[in-house]
This record gives C-alpha cells, structure tokens and sequence, in this order.
C-alpha cells in the first residue's frame, strides 16, 4: 500500500490539456472515477479537476503497475500524446503526496494564492469519491485530516487576507465602496480575460448583471451568452454608463474610450450614485479626469497592481507560516499511516494484551503472592498460553491479509476495536 | 437614588466607549461587540435614571440645561443601538461613544444642583417641544458622525490607500445610508418640535415669533437642513457632499445652541 499524486495544474500544462481532462463545469465530460478504480492495482481513488488542475489521488499496491495504468488514463482520457505526457504531469508518491494534497487544500499551490474555491472543489471530488465508493480507510482519514489543515492555514496565517490579484483586489474595493454587491450591474467594455476574470469575481460575490459593449458586436452577443448578460452596442456607450455601477473597460484603443464628460453626465442621469471604473487597458480608456469627480472612484491597472504586489509581499511571509504548519501536520498523517502497517499493529496488539495480563496479576496481589514459586508460574503460563491462543487466529489472519489482499480495513478495526492509538 | 442610577450609566458608557477604543486599536470585530453589548447595558441604566428623576423633580427631565444634555445623550445612545441592529456598522460606535461621554460628564457637572424652574416653562406642550427638539438634534449629530466618516473613507479610496483603518470603517454606502436616514427622520422631529415651541410661545409671550437671535438661528439652522433634504431628495446629492454638507449644518446647528445663548440676550435663555 502506498499513496501516489499524478497530477498537472496551471503551471505544467496548458489550459488546452487540462480542460480535456476537466468535468463540467470546465467542461462536459462525467467523472471518471469508475475507470479509475477498476485498474486493478489502484484500492482508493479521488479526481479532481478544476480550470487550473487536474490530480488523480490513489491508494495502490504495485506501484510501478498501478501508475503506468494511471498514465495510460490520462493519456486516453486526455487524448494526450503519450511522449508529450510526461513533460505535463508531475507524480509525488508518499509523504511527498501527503504534502501536496495538502498545499492543494491549502490553496497554496493555486494559480492565486489563498483563494478560497479550491477547498470547496476538493471536498466536492471528495463527496464524488465517496458516493462512487472509491474511497476507504486511507483516502477517508487522508482527505479528512486534509480538510482540517486547510482550515488551520486558514485561522492560523493571513494567507487568505490580502488580495493578491487584480480582481481580488477589484472585488475587495467594491465592497468598500457598495458594501454588498448584491443587485450592481457590471458593465463590460471590451473584452478580454482580465477583465473576464474580475467580472466573474464580481459576480461571485453577488453582482448579478453584466451588460457587454464591444466593438464587434458579434463578440459582445457570444460573451453575453456566457455571462448570461445582455449586449449593447458600442455606440450607445454614453447611456449604457447610465443604468450600471462598475465598469470595467479593457479595449485596445489607443485613445480615451470614457472621457470625464461621459461619466460626468452620466453621474448626473443616474443621480451621484456611487461609480467604481475600473480600467485594466494600456494604453488606458479611461479619461483620469474622470477620477476626481465626487462619487467617482476610477482604478487603473496600476493602482490595482500597487495592492496586488504590496499584499503579495505579506502572503509571501505566510505562506512561509503555512508550510511550516503544513509539514508538522504531514509528520502526523505520516505516523499515522505507519500505524497502519501489519507488523506494528501485531506488536502493539501483544503489547497491549500482556500488559493488561500484568496489570491483573499485580492487582490480585495477595492470594497468588501466597503461593510457591512453582504454582505460581504454572498459572502465569497458562493465563500466557489462553492469550496467546486468543491472540493466534487474528494475528495469523492479519498476517495473510497483508500477504495477498489489503490488510488496511482490518488493521484500523484492529486498531480502533482495541484502542492501541491510546 | 436618581443620580446614583445617573453614576451607573455614565460608568458604564466610559467602559464602552474605551471597549470601541480597543476594538480600533486591537482592529477586532469581537472587542466592538461586547462594548455594544455594555453600551446597551449603558442605554437601560440611562432609561431607569430618565423615570427615576422625574419622579424625583416632579416633571420631564428635559428642561434644563444639564438634564437636556443627558437626554441628549440618551436619544444619542438609543438610536445609534437601533442602528447597529439594523446594519453593521459597529466601528460607527467608536464614534458616538465617546461622545456620549462627554455629553454625560458634562451633564453631571449640574444635576446635583437644586432644580428650579420658571413658572412659563411648566406644562406639556414644552416637554413636547423640547423632547422632539433634542431627538432631532441627535439625529443630526449621527447624521454628522456618519458623514466624518464617510469623507474618511472616501479619502482613503479616492487616493488609493486603502488600509487596515479603512478596512475597520464600513463601506461607502452604509455610510451614505446612515446619513441620509438621519437626516430624513430627525429634520421632521425638528420641525415638529419648532412648531411646538411656536405655539407655546404664543401662550406664553403673545405672539408665536419673538425675532429672538435664538429663534432666528434656529431658523437658519433649519433652512440649511431644510435645503440639504431637498438636495438630498431631488436633486440625488449623494456620497461627498452630503456628507460635506451634513457636517456644515451641524455646524451652524451648533452656533445657535452653544453660541448664541452666550452672547446675545435672548428670551430663550433655559437651554
């Protein structure tokens, strides 16, 4: 038994790899966990795909046997051509696999450090694993202990607290601005997947329409189906600024898309409610004049990014915090894993059982103390021999378990049943 | 009796108000919920004291000078709980709490004086006038705590520091929100209570217009509030300015009540 990690995620492989290998929503494939676990040497198996990740968590026993069989699940499930493969994957076996999980949960190793969704993707594959029955003993207690250091990162260091991309920092501004973002309208001027990228965290976090205005108006249909929003003409830009409260402009124009007398009036038609702009374009569409108009409050890329690098420097500091934590806590998983072992639990079995023996036979004290030597060793041999014919068929059965099949389950009963974790 | 229940609230709002001070300083929401919780601890002791002195003098605590700041304060205090309740904005206590007391020390520097009142202000209609007076003028002073606030905030946003400080202060539409209910409920009480006064004035002076420099502040007071309303209203003054202006009116609000009293004779010279 040993735990293995094969897995890609923003950093060893494109996007055009892993969403082949990504279920709904990234894509709209089913989980394939059934494939997984049918390869023979493979116990206990978890999938995870996300837009940035894809990690194939197991239990095997053959290690070589089992992850070839996994690379040959990827590589057809992929359609990744096999000699591409390895340049895309990354394969961690034991403790090292304990550590990665966990920096997964942790939502250290994400493509934006600290963000919270990771968590919840993990304990959705995990929920998947379990109604699939694809997951015992090992993966039970690993993803459990998993979920719990997740949430000890979380409390224990400020990895979570700085926002460290443009639309973190977009989204945390908002709130500052409109405290709830329920019912704000988005206005989407050009497109582009920064500016994508912050509408959707917007929308996360409770904006819920999005108009799109874009040159070609073709482009701004397609993006509203996605968004589910509406489309308005790029002509129209003017009244469009009327009826929305964040916008977040990205074309390529090489000149002031918005001037200061667009927002002014439009300040104006929409009675001074609070205006957030956003303008993420260089060279920039967004008339900085338009700035210094009450109620206006416009953010270019440099002012976001002045957040975004000032709080990366702080979660650089905790995410040092957090591995710290992290490897402390694969050190416990590990000791617990090793328990698991068949030779260890027979000893502290014994251990136990010839304890207990001593303990009775000091505690009844008296009365054998008042017998000769020899009776006296006469009943200890006997009391030794009923435990060790008590001790004789789980052991031996133990014993065989691990000789052929998993011995996993009945150790951990073994372990649980009789207490040996103390 | 009543001073001692006096005593009590005003122990009790000094230890709330230092509890919102921590809470800035520690920037931790926990800290400013407890200190809410002793405020309205604070608030109930106020109350008990508010039945106990009328009993004890015989009629409404709110004529003068040192028993309307009092009920100044506790107006104060009421509405700033109702508030909290209704949104969250905690920090918005670090402000009215240690306004609070102040207001109540002041006030204690003459509640244990013998309380004597003339003849001319003994009836209901000057409770009236003065209850509603006050609870507007309470009103205001949140609506000026919540606009410093906001200019604050927008300061920080508007120049792109955006720091633990402003994460502590709420967001630039609760602020707005606070401000403008403020001035929406209390300038009705103040109107109300003018015209009360007006009408007893009558009774008692003949007429319901003395062109007392008092009175005449008062209006001035109320024309600028009147005027922020309708900007507010009609015209959608939202954001900075409001939260400008809310401040100047306060301002000049004040004037008649602090200044005018000092300097210039005037027949309204109680409070």
């Amino acid at each position: 038994m040993s735990l293995v990690i094969i897995g890609m995620n923003h950093r060893t492989a494109p996007l055009q790899i892993r969403e082949r290998l990504s279920p709904a929503p990234c894509g709209d494939r089913q989980n394939p966990l059934p494939l997984l676990i049918a390869i023979s040497d493979v116990r206990e198996a978890l999938y995870l795909a996300t837009c940035n990740r894809v990690e194939i968590l197991a239990d095997i026993c053959e290690s070589n046997r089992a992850v070839s069989a996994i690379q040959e699940f990827l590589i057809r499930e992929g359609q990744i051509c096999a000699d591409e493969l390895q340049g895309y994957i990354y394969i961690h076996y034991g403790s090292d696999a304990v550590r990665h999980l966990f920096r997964v949960a942790s939502s250290l190793d994400s493509l934006v450090m600290g963000e919270p969704q990771i968590l919840g993707q993990l304990k959705e594959a995990y929920r998947q694993a379990v109604e699939g029955r694809a997951t015992g003993v090992v993966l039970n207690k690993l993803l459990h202990h998993a979920f719990r250091v997740a949430k000890r990162v979380r409390t224990e260091t400020g990895i979570a607290s700085h926002a460290v991309s443009v639309s973190f920092a977009a989204v945390g501004l908002a709130k500052k601005i409109f405290g709830s973002l329920e019912g704000k309208t988005i206005l989407l001027v050009g497109a582009g997947e920064m500016s994508e990228l912050a509408a959707r965290h917007l929308m996360n976090h409770g904006a819920d329409k999005v108009r799109i205005a874009n040159r070609t108006y073709k482009r701004a249909l397609q993006m509203a189906e996605e968004f589910h929003g509406m489309a308005v003409p790029f002509e129209n830009l003017s009244e469009s600024l009327r009826s929305v409260d964040i916008v977040i402009s990205s074309t390529g124009a090489p000149g002031y898309v918005i001037d200061r007398d667009m927002v002014a009036e439009a300040l104006r038609r929409r009675m001074n409610r609070l205006f957030f702009l956003i303008d993420i374009a260089v060279p920039r569409d967004i008339d900085p004049a338009a700035g210094q108009i009450d109620n206006v409050y416009l953010y270019n890329i440099d002012d976001l990014q002045d957040f975004v690098d000032e709080n990366r420097q702080k979660r650089q500091e905790e995410a040092r915090k957090a591995a710290l934590i992290i490897d402390e806590e694969v050190e416990a998983y590990q000791s617990w894993f090793d328990t698991l072992k068949v030779v260890p639990t027979i000893v502290s079995l014994r251990e136990k059982l010839e304890g207990i023996v001593r303990g009775e036979l000091e505690r009844s004290g008296s009365w054998i103390q008042q017998m000769n030597d020899g009776e006296r060793q006469r009943i200890e041999n006997l009391i030794g021999a009923i435990v060790n014919k008590i001790l004789h068929d789980p052991i031996t059965g133990l014993k065989e378990e691990s000789r052929d099949h998993d011995a996993i389950p009945y150790v951990a009963t073994i372990r649980r049943l009789f207490r040996l974790d103390g | 009796m009543d001073l001692l229940f006096f005593k009590a609230s005003l122990t009790v709002y000094l230890i709330s108000t230092l509890g919102y001070v921590m809470s800035l300083i520690a920037k931790r929401v926990l800290v400013a919920r407890i200190s809410t919780g002793i405020m309205a601890v604070a608030f109930l002791l106020h109350s008990v004291y508010l039945i106990t002195r009328y009993l004890h003098i015989g009629f409404s605590p709110v004529l003068t000078r040192y028993d309307t700041l009092s009920f100044f304060t506790w107006v104060l205090a009421g509405i700033y709980l109702i508030l909290q309740f209704r949104t969250k904005t905690r920090v918005l206590g670090a402000f009215v709490a240690p306004v609070t007391s102040l207001l109540m020390i002041m006030a204690s520097a003459g509640l244990e004086e013998a309380v004597t009142i003339p003849e001319m202000l003994q009836g209901g209609l000057v409770t009236v006038h003065a209850a509603l007076s006050v609870a507007g003028e309470a009103l205001f002073v949140l609506a000026c705590c919540a606009g410093a606030m906001y200019l604050i905030q927008d300061g920080f946003i508007k120049k792109r520091k955006v720091n633990p400080f402003s994460r502590l202060l709420p967001s630039l539409r609760d602020l707005d929100r606070i401000n403008h209910v403020c001035l929406v409920v209390g300038f009705p009480l103040l109107t109300l209570g003018v015209l009360a006064g007006s009408i007893w004035a009558r009774s008692v002076w003949g007429s319901h217009w003395q062109w007392d420099p008092k009175q005449v502040w008062t209006l001035v007071a109320w024309i600028v509030y009147a005027v922020l309303l309708h900007q507010r209203l009609a015209i959608g003054w939202k954001g900075h300015r409001a939260a400008l202006f809310s401040i100047l009116s306060l301002v000049v609000l004040f004037l008649s009540l602090l200044i005018v009293n000092r300097c210039f004779l005037t027949v309204h010279s109680f409070v």
